[in-house]
């Protein structure tokens, strides 16, 4: 494969993929100036770009320009290792691409060398997370990712196996309907902000501080983008507080309506203690829980609810969080925002994006644009002696060994 | 059967829209907007008339056409059938085991009714019927499976695995679903027993100086046959359209798997289309009963 490959790939993107839509109307062109060189030529500085095209979920594959098409049934990538088969929820295995050439470096995260090490690496979709534990245990998986919080015992008392905590995993969100229905109210979103219980709704959804860290910065500590702008605002559990916002807002009692599901357990047991909370500050609130498929589908309808909760592993750069875009569907649409963000995605120095980023953090707490509960860890398996494998929320084994 | 057929059809085509939900969304994942998700949603057709999108289904179905998987872009049928094997397998496998349990059991059961043996045996299948199935399925998993290593985990072997592989990932499963079953079989066994054991042919054959065996196993177990039938039939289609919870215990790819993962995926096409093949299933089995009591019964005339 060549640039030619990599133009026509991102032409595409720019067109079927969400994300590349997303940033198809600042890209002007996109050539081949040489055999191995691509040239983006963009009509405004936009400095998440990077990022975005290195990250997962955007899609932004490359593969042979030959098998473009609407959709691709044999999929022919750029990696270590090929799909020699794909039977949809039972196993994904993938062999050594014999022709494939590592980079010189070492590895590091998903850069540097790619060693291919396994002959054969298989992906088994396992949906019940105590029978990916017990497959763990029994020897019949390596890896088995998104355990239970409550198999860690288990597994450190296992002679086989091992269990890695990946700190922090991701962070819990409750989304704001800044479109229609009360959250459209600043003083009633400061009230839902004010009344939270941080510390027990985190207690709440994990039982065990290994599991969760109570933290206002958008970003974990050690992060570039950890600040502290606008933390005062946070974990208040204030609901003399919220009362009074509610009275000043004229809250007329009308549902606060909260869509969650148990998808994920943890969404549901943090909303149920929000919800006490907010009843407790005056609110009277209406639980909406409806399993993922359906909240996937209302939370398209701004009539329908005000507050969704959802959860999304901490991403590298901010500007890949859909939330502060106006677009999304929460529609946070704060005019110092937007400037601030405009200002934060044109800006190409670190140091001034950082100080950019405190200053987005500040509006997002003080406008209440979206609500972060916390961070929580993730609990993964592997067998003893499996290296290579570092903690991520996006795991890969292309440099896994077993000893 | 067509009839029965139909208003399936109708049944299931009517439950699945009912729900709420959108595939397009599921499909597209969170960064979709609304409209990304309406033009999928125009892809797949479900923006066209529900009566249009009604009898096409029903039309196609006639043909055997249960229409393509939003979520596999396969056909139907196809997807059935790759999942069709673990299921049976599974359900014959239980049934198997059930019987081999529980007929025997319920035989002596009866015959000596009353004593020890009979009251343990009715306690025993009381508590193996009282027992969800998904509890008996995790302890089985984590003591015999794990702890001890007799069994595969779950599963249903590598893409290499032959046949006789494959099995042995069933084994676990189908005993404990097995045991779940075996109780009802039990029971009606007994029951059936007990009732034929107090005709006066019995008394007969006993006054002729038969030997209990010959009495037990040819006379009486004989015309307790039609009520055994007709309970080994409904648990065997039982077996294959109840078998959900253990097939997702053991992460065992078959039709339970393939429409708990639909449901949730709002594959109408793949929810419609299981739903389809059980009843077809029961109407098929029932038509075996039947023509078993032929065999069993040479009173009974159709």
């Amino acid at each position: 494969m060549d640039s030619a490959d990599v133009v026509a790939c991102l032409n595409r993107w720019l067109v079927v993929a969400s994300r590349g839509r997303g940033v198809a109307n600042r890209v002007d062109s996109i050539e081949a100036t040489g055999p191995y060189e691509v040239t983006i030529t963009l009509h405004e500085p936009y400095s998440p770009l990077l990022a975005l095209l290195a990250f997962s979920n955007s899609a932004a594959a490359i593969y042979p320009e030959e098998i473009l098409a609407d959709t691709i049934d044999e999929v022919v990538g750029t990696g270590p290792y090929r799909i020699k088969e794909h039977v949809p929820d039972q196993y994904l295995q993938l062999v050594r691409y014999e022709n494939y050439i590592s980079r010189n470096e070492p590895a590091d995260g998903h850069s540097g060398a790619r060693r291919q090490i396994p002959d054969e690496i298989r992906f088994i979709p396992v949906p019940d997370a105590n029978t990916r534990l017990e497959g763990l245990l029994s020897g019949q998986f390596d890896f088995a990712d998104q355990l239970n919080a409550e198999s860690l015992s288990r597994i450190e008392q296992s002679d086989i196996a091992e269990p890695v905590i990946l700190r922090p995993f991701s962070w819990p969100i409750f989304a704001v309907n800044h479109k229609k229905g009360l959250m459209t109210d600043k003083k009633i979103r400061r009230a839902v902000q004010a009344a939270l219980p941080i510390d027990d709704m985190l207690f709440a959804a994990w039982g065990d501080e290994q599991f969760f860290v109570v933290d206002a910065s958008l970003f974990p500590e050690g992060w570039v983008w950890d600040n502290e702008g606008g933390a005062e605002l946070y974990n208040q559990n204030d609901s003399e507080k919220a009362r009074a916002l509610l009275e000043e807002a004229g809250y007329d009692g009308a549902p606060l309506r909260i869509l969650t599901s148990r998808q994920y357990e943890y969404h549901f047991k943090m909303a149920e203690v929000a919800k006490l909370a907010f009843e407790t500050s005056g609110f009277t609130v209406r639980m909406d829980v409806v399993d993922w498929a359906t909240l996937g589908q209302r939370r398209d309808d701004p009539d329908l609810w005000d507050i969704y909760i959802t959860h999304s592993p901490f991403l590298p750069e901010p500007a890949l969080t859909t939330l502060w875009n106006v677009s999304a569907r929460t529609g946070w649409g704060n005019p110092e925002k937007e400037a601030a963000l405009a200002q934060f995605t044109a800006e190409t120095d670190l140091a001034e994006r950082q100080k950019l980023f405190t200053e987005m953090q500040r509006l997002n707490y003080e406008d209440v644009g979206f609500i972060k509960i916390g961070a929580f860890n993730a609990l993964t398996g592997q067998r003893k002696g499996l290296t290579g494998v570092p903690p991520n929320p996006w795991p890969f084994f292309w440099n896994a060994s077993i000893k | 059967m067509a009839a029965v057929v139909l208003i399936v059809l109708t049944v299931a085509f009517v439950i699945v829209r009912l729900a709420p939900g959108d595939p397009a969304s599921l499909m597209l994942g969170p960064d979709a907007t609304p409209e990304e998700a309406a033009e999928l949603r125009a892809r797949l057709g479900l923006d066209r008339p529900i009566a249009v999108q009604y009898f096409t289904f029903i039309a196609n179905a006639v043909r055997g056409d249960l229409g393509d998987s939003l979520y596999f872009n396969q056909p139907v049928t196809k997807v059935l059938a790759l999942r069709a094997e673990p299921t049976v397998f599974l359900a014959l496998l239980s049934l198997i085991f059930a019987l081999i349990v529980a007929v025997p059991i319920g035989i002596y059961a009866a015959y000596r009714r009353g004593s020890f043996f009979d009251q343990s045996a009715i306690s025993a299948a009381m508590l193996a019927a009282s027992v969800p199935s998904f509890w008996t399925g995790l302890i089985a998993q984590r003591w015999l499976a794990t702890e001890y290593g007799w069994f595969p985990a779950s599963g249903y072997g590598g893409p290499d695995a032959d046949f006789l592989s494959r099995m042995a990932y069933l084994i676990l499963p189908s005993f404990v679903l097995g045991i779940v079953n075996s109780a009802l079989i039990l029971r009606f066994t007994r029951a059936s027993m007990l009732d034929v054991l107090g005709e006066d042919y019995i008394r007969t054959a006993r006054s002729k100086g038969m030997g209990e065996a010959r009495v037990v196993l040819r006379h009486a177990l004989r015309n307790a046959g039609i009520p055994i039938i007709t309970v080994v039939g409904l648990t065997l289609a039982l077996l294959v359209s109840g078998a959900v919870v253990t097939e997702r215990v053991f992460n065992i790819p078959g039709m339970g798997n393939l429409v708990v993962n639909a449901v949730l995926r709002r594959d109408y096409p793949v929810i419609q289309g299981t739903l389809i093949v059980v009843a077809v299933l029961y109407v098929l089995i029932n038509l075996v009963s039947d023509l078993l009591y032929l065999l069993v019964d040479k009173r009974v005339r159709y």
